[in-house]
């Protein structure tokens, strides 16, 4: 009779794991594709706050540090991070600049084609429109919340750092609404976005050290 | 000749020496072990912002040390958007390279990394020798072909500093800053054979 009731469970607990998410269909995939890139290409600018929490399996806790972003069309993106300490990125044509609590400096990202790969990847997650970068694997989600894409990474540089990332949708407006980077060892960096405003108008100084 | 060359080997013999310990007064030594609890509490999550100076460049990351069991701690290093650098095991007397980024894994990074963090985490060190000065107690142990200082203040009992000589030279000085609780809020870590600074700032409880 227990074994009974532990399959009938299993079964319950299994269908309700699927309800949850399921594959899309290819016509799915093509109006989500679509719903992402008009989006992308209507959004001039992005502002949101955020919440970045980095699980290593052996700690106790997650590692929380929160901020704020900012998105500029085409390409320029700040990232801060407030709590509990003040540093920002600037990610600007070829050019990082960083404010590490006062201490400032340039990078140039030239030579390295994985930090200007990473870098990409960061600023275009920001938009969610990365299906055509050919160093992914991509499949397609959804779920009654949100949709979620899973990109594995091909590029055998960049598996060894970051092997999964995933991105979740809002099923209405197309936003990002959480990016996780899962590395081989199965450690994450998780970054949930919130007060996300589209299209204010962003001064150009923002993007300045 | 012969006081010419008494005088030669005299000054090698004094500019070989250690000068820090030069006037130092040796006493018996009082403790069988030197003790550093910084980062000895098994339920703690150690989580230092970490800014690095290395021969003029700067860059900055954050700094995780776990102690997972008795003698063993994991030392993890990731830049702020979390992606890890390094990923060190220490065991006992042996040490793990579980991940490092390849533009870091060059075998003169790796061995002075592997020695500053297993300075940081040694716990429990058999004292050679002991100094008393005016404001601290200094405790000298052995650590392979080299040696560690540790300061001990005399007033609050609370470990200062930490400096790593070899027989002639100081190589590396560990000072540790806004100590409460028996957390140390503020490390920092000088290399003065290589243009090396570690300044280490433990993430305000929330």
């Amino acid at each position: 009779m227990r074994k009974h009731i532990f399959i009938i469970l299993l079964f319950i607990v299994s269908i309700s794991v699927e309800a949850q998410e399921t594959e899309m269909s290819p016509s799915e995939i093509k109006t989500f594709r679509a719903q992402i890139t008009e989006v992308s290409e209507n959004t001039k600018s992005i502002t949101a706050d955020f919440i970045q929490y980095k699980h290593l399996d052996f700690l106790t806790s997650d590692i929380e540090t929160s901020g704020n972003m900012a998105f500029k069309a085409p390409n320029w993106v700040k990232w801060e991070y407030t709590d509990p300490y003040v540093y920002s990125v600037i990610f600007k044509e070829d050019q990082l600049l960083i404010n590490d609590g006062g201490t400032k400096s340039n990078i140039k990202m030239g030579s390295s084609k994985l930090f200007k790969k990473l870098n990409n990847l960061i600023i275009n997650s920001v938009t969610g429109d990365m299906f055509d970068d050919e160093s992914f694997e991509v499949s397609y989600y959804s779920t009654p919340d949100y949709n979620k894409v899973i990109f594995v990474s091909t590029d055998k540089k960049l598996a060894k750092m970051i092997a999964v990332f995933e991105l979740q949708f809002d099923k209405n407006d197309g936003a990002v609404l959480e990016v996780k980077m899962i590395e081989p060892s199965q450690d994450y960096t998780r970054i949930v976005f919130s007060n996300r405003v589209v299209n204010s108008k962003i001064s150009d100084a923002v993007f300045t050290n | 000749m012969r006081y010419l060359l008494i005088s030669i080997l005299f000054l090698i013999q004094t500019s070989c020496a250690l000068q820090m310990t030069k006037d130092w007064k040796r006493s018996e030594p009082t403790k069988e072990y030197v003790e550093n609890s910084y980062f000895s509490e098994l339920t703690a999550d150690y989580v230092y912002k970490a800014k690095i100076t290395v021969y003029g460049h700067k860059f900055g990351g954050i700094l995780i040390v776990k102690k997972l069991v008795e003698e063993e701690h994991r030392v993890v290093f990731t830049t702020e958007f979390g992606n890890k650098l390094f990923d060190f095991s220490y065991q006992k007397n042996t040490f793990k390279k579980n991940f490092i980024v390849e533009d870091l894994d060059k075998k003169m990074i790796v061995n002075t990394l592997q020695k500053d963090f297993k300075l940081l985490i040694s716990e429990k060190i058999m004292v050679e020798e002991q100094y008393d000065l005016e404001h601290e107690i200094v405790l000298k142990t052995c650590d392979d072909k080299r040696s560690n200082f540790y300061f001990i203040n005399k007033k609050t009992h609370t470990l200062d500093k930490i400096v790593n000589t070899s027989k002639s030279k100081q190589k590396v000085e560990v000072l540790y800053k806004e100590v409460e609780g028996g957390m140390a809020n503020n490390i920092w870590i000088n290399h003065q054979n290589i243009n090396l600074q570690i300044e280490l700032k433990k993430f305000a409880k929330k």
